[in-house]
């Protein structure tokens, strides 16, 4: 007679076969992308976007700004779509991209003060999208947005994307200790944020 | 261990990281502070709340048309760039040697007539060429101006269609072959029996038609 364990083995196989089924059609869909074929990569985008928007979202803390990077990524994943191999989920090859624009972008454009004082502007928070808060009088996203840029890679990465301090160092090219002390930074002010 | 050695280790002990003495003295200190259990309480609240969190958010309107004609758009300059600047650098180059070569022995000059169209920028305009003495070149390079004029034309009509950076790209491009091809000019009206300028001066034609022809057909791909 099968067990619990025969059944919860069971409902591994079942589970590995469907992963293994949609990485085999994710993989069709980037081949047929590499020679050319823009709706498979709209698939691929379709696939991806809230993934790739969420993160532009919360490591910019800007709306119209995450649109922008958004587009920029998949843009960039295009040109460079040559070099996937599929040695890892789609989502995985497109995560280290976006963290790159996300921080090119900042670097590269003079407007980053702008976004910061605008990011201040109570009325600007209202619009952004959100995802619904847990806890009734505490919006996480908010309290997020208004975190210094450097704690608030660390604190997306680490706390709400699941990243060890060593994978942060490695993709933001900071020292471990670096990313630590920014997450002790983040987690003090939203603390703060969170008794207020 | 204090309230404030507690505050240090707090992320720490949360994240699990703390092992041995210092899990045992934290443990401890929490049991008997009140006021540190309600900041450790906090902490786990907030990164629960943290990773509770959907990874991903609905952009507030579909990026998809605007991902696509940037994507069409660099395809098309990437398959210009390919068959264009091997062309233009290859006339230049041709022209260039050639010229420095044949100068050498240059003779008097002749007419040329230049004919605009009208309403057009300066590096659209066809260009017109007498004085090929071959008459098989001659018919060639009539051939190949009216060529252009029709791929000019076509061109005009995809003025609006193009995006103001691009066309002025088209143009800044075509100027170059227009140089070149006034460079051969010029050394024919000196020298119009020479072969080698007759030859050069087809094969800039036909190099014009042909990067005509890619952009026509790929603006009108856009």
């Amino acid at each position: 007679m099968e067990g619990l364990a025969g059944v919860a083995s069971g409902d591994a196989r079942v589970l590995m076969s469907e992963d293994h089924d949609r990485r085999a059609a994710e993989m069709r869909l980037v081949r047929a992308a590499q020679q050319g074929d823009l709706l498979a990569f709209e698939r691929l985008y379709r696939d991806n976007e809230r993934k790739v928007f969420g993160l532009c979202f919360r490591l910019s803390s800007d709306p119209a700004l995450a649109e922008e990077l958004t587009q920029e990524v998949f843009v960039r994943a295009w040109r460079k779509l040559g070099s996937f191999r599929g040695e890892s989920a789609f989502s995985s090859w497109l995560y280290p991209l976006t963290l790159n624009v996300a921080r090119s972008e900042r670097r590269s454009r003079g407007r980053r003060d702008a976004r910061i004082v605008a990011t201040e502007d109570p009325e600007r928070l209202e619009r952004t999208p959100r995802a619904p808060a847990p806890e009734a009088g505490f919006d996480l996203e908010k309290a997020i947005a208004t975190l210094p840029k450097g704690a608030r890679a660390v604190f997306v990465l680490h706390d709400v994307e699941g990243r060890t301090h060593e994978e942060i160092a490695a993709m933001l090219s900071i020292a471990p200790g670096t990313s630590k002390a920014q997450l002790f930074r983040a987690r003090r002010l939203l603390r703060e944020a969170l008794v207020s | 261990m204090t309230c404030h050695e507690l505050d240090e280790r707090l992320d720490d002990w949360v994240d699990g990281a703390l092992t041995g003495a210092e899990a045992l003295a934290v443990e401890s200190h929490l049991a008997g502070c009140a006021q540190c259990r309600g900041r450790e309480r906090q902490l786990r609240q907030l990164l629960a709340h943290a990773a509770a969190l959907p990874r991903g958010v609905a952009p507030p309107r579909d990026l998809w048309p605007g991902i696509a004609e940037r994507i069409e758009r660099g395809s098309f300059w990437s398959a210009l760039a390919a068959s264009w600047h091997p062309l233009v650098l290859a006339a230049a180059a041709a022209v260039v040697l050639g010229l420095s070569m044949l100068l050498w022995n240059g003779s008097g000059p002749e007419a040329v007539r230049t004919v605009a169209m009208p309403g057009t920028s300066p590096s659209l305009r066809p260009v017109t060429v007498t004085g090929i003495a071959d008459p098989v070149l001659a018919a060639a390079a009539r051939d190949y101006e009216a060529a252009a004029t029709a791929l000019l034309e076509a061109l005009q009509r995809r003025r609006a269609a193009l995006p103001p950076e691009d066309l002025a790209r088209v143009e800044a491009n075509l100027e170059v072959i227009d140089r070149a091809l006034e460079e051969v000019r010029q050394a024919l009206v000196k020298d119009p029996a020479s072969p080698e300028l007759n030859r050069m001066l087809v094969a800039t034609h036909r190099k014009k038609v042909d990067v005509l022809r890619r952009v026509v057909r790929l603006s009108t791909a856009l």
